[in-house]
């Protein structure tokens, strides 16, 4: 069985423009006075090769700006690389944020609708999970509310009911568990549980490194763009532990 | 490219979601929410009336308001999506920064939506002909096969205009000096006939009317509204198929400039 993602290679880099042409008056401005020389160039990613095995879950630590969230982007198809091959096998979760594309003026209800099919699921589907989904974010009471209404704990508990009910193939997470009460991160926890039984994949980014060891197989330790260590979730929890550690002190 | 329009097609329940997000957020908050539709060209229409035929009554038309509003509703339908499409992709970057979707769906769905209120605007026109007795005729039939072709027209500016407006911010300003210039270029409030034929500029002989005419695709398209509602009539078919090949060319241009730079709209944006 193929594997269900593969990175070769891939790097990506990024154009920071601090004076970049906004409008036409600065680009004619830039263009009669030669004013180059103002972008910087970053490398989100390089040289990353890893694979993710059909129903595994790897998870990805690293500090802020590690590239992360840009390896998940990648997989998604958002962004493409500027270098290196990827290789996705089944359908994946387009999501990266939990409630990206709800809207406040409308209700629950409508945002459930719109938000499936921001994630490639058909109206019928949705109709027929739609008691499903409501349920599993317990908000009975509140689905016929505006969502500028809601509590940010009610807009994760939404977000997340709906990305978890559209039976993605490969579920991309970024940093869920760090939000909601102690009851609902019990119940997403399950939920990633019940996944991993059915045999899905995931890849899973977050600073939870007690969450990464809990529930990946796998761990990928990312630096400043660069793979520092790959391979048992507990192990390079650790070294990156011993790492920090080793810098602070 | 197959390929693209295959997954646009698996997303046309997004589309429709869209357009109905659209229509319902832009009525939520309103006192008269949908009347909107009907009041704004009523209110239009009433300026002009008096404008043109108690203001400047040497230039009347008779049953100027249907005369009018033939054009004016179009007009509206056109600029609309063209001003909210410089919008589509810079107003939902949190959408294209965040979720994976086929990014045409935005431009699509935006002059969609704009196509919805332009249908529903069409029954003050319709109230208009049975109040001032214009008679329907069986060429008002060809009613949607020219929104058709203007709904082409208007989708082609869409996807240019939104996938510029990612890289030039000031796309959206040049547009509404632009599209002012247009709507007093193109015969909405005035008849093509009252256009000089033979005009003398610089030394060189125009025929105004007949220029305006073939370099305006929005002039042909209004006119056929026109003639198969007010006159009653058939279209200008050499210059209605004209405006169809039009159409279809800005279409696909517009279209290859979109896919060929929404690969980076996630970081531009």
């Amino acid at each position: 069985m193929p594997a269900a993602v593969s990175f070769k290679g891939v790097s990506k880099r990024f154009t920071l423009h601090h004076e970049r042409p906004r409008t036409l008056q600065e680009l004619a401005i830039g263009l009669l006075g030669g004013d180059k020389g103002r972008t910087e160039e970053l490398w989100a990613l390089k040289d990353v090769d890893f694979e993710v095995e059909q129903g595994e879950t790897l998870g990805i630590i690293g500090p802020n700006g590690a590239g992360k969230s840009t390896i998940l982007k990648l997989v998604a198809g958002i962004m493409r690389p500027t270098s290196g091959e990827i290789v996705v096998t089944g359908k994946v979760s387009p999501l990266l944020e939990l409630g990206a594309g709800f809207h406040h003026d409308l209700t629950g209800r409508e945002n459930i609708y719109l938000n499936a099919a921001l994630l490639g699921v058909r109206e019928r589907e949705t109709k027929a999970k739609f008691q499903e989904i409501v349920e599993f974010a317990e908000l009975e009471r509140f689905i016929d509310v505006p969502l500028k209404h809601y509590s940010s704990g009610m807009y994760v508990r939404l977000g997340f009911a709906v990305a978890v009910n559209v039976d993605p193939g490969i579920l991309l997470i970024d940093e869920v568990l760090a939000v909601g009460d102690e009851a609902f991160q019990r119940k997403c926890l399950a939920k990633t549980e019940e996944f991993q039984r059915e045999g899905r994949t995931m890849i899973f980014v977050s600073h939870s490194l007690a969450a990464v060891k809990k529930l990946c197989n796998r761990a990928l330790w990312l630096d400043k763009g660069c793979m520092r260590s790959i391979g048992a979730a507990e192990k390079v929890v650790d070294e990156y532990l011993e790492a920090v550690k080793g810098e602070a002190g | 490219m197959i390929d693209r329009l295959s997954e646009l097609l698996q997303y046309r329940d997004l589309i429709r979601q869209l357009v109905i997000r659209d229509l319902k957020v832009r009525y939520k908050n309103s006192l008269f929410g949908f009347l909107w539709t009907l009041l704004n060209p009523l209110f239009m229409t009433l300026v002009f009336t008096i404008v043109f035929t108690i203001m400047l009554p040497q230039s009347a038309v008779p049953k100027f308001p249907v005369f009018l509003l033939c054009a004016l509703l179009p007009w509206n339908f056109f600029a609309a999506s063209v001003m909210t499409s410089t919008s589509s992709i810079v107003g939902n970057g949190h959408l294209i920064r965040k979720v994976y979707f086929p990014r045409e769906v935005l431009p699509l769905s935006t002059v969609l939506s704009n196509l919805v209120n332009f249908l529903l605007a069409l029954s003050v026109l319709f109230l208009a002909m049975l109040l001032l007795r214009v008679p329907f005729t069986p060429w008002a039939l060809l009613l949607p096969l020219i929104a058709a072709v203007q709904f082409l027209f208007a989708l082609g500016w869409a996807f240019f205009l939104s996938a510029a407006a990612v890289f030039y911010r000031d796309v959206p300003m040049i547009m509404d000096v632009l599209m002012l210039a247009w709507f007093f270029l193109t015969p909405i409030f005035y008849p093509m006939s009252v256009l000089p034929q033979a005009q003398t500029l610089l030394g060189v002989t125009l025929n105004i009317q007949r220029l305006a005419y073939i370099l305006n695709p929005m002039a042909s398209l209004v006119a056929s509204y026109r003639v198969v509602l007010y006159y009653g009539a058939p279209p200008a078919w050499d210059f209605f198929l004209r405006t169809i090949v039009t159409a279809l060319a800005f279409l696909v241009l517009g279209y290859l400039f979109f896919a060929r730079y929404s690969w980076a709209f996630a970081e531009e944006v």
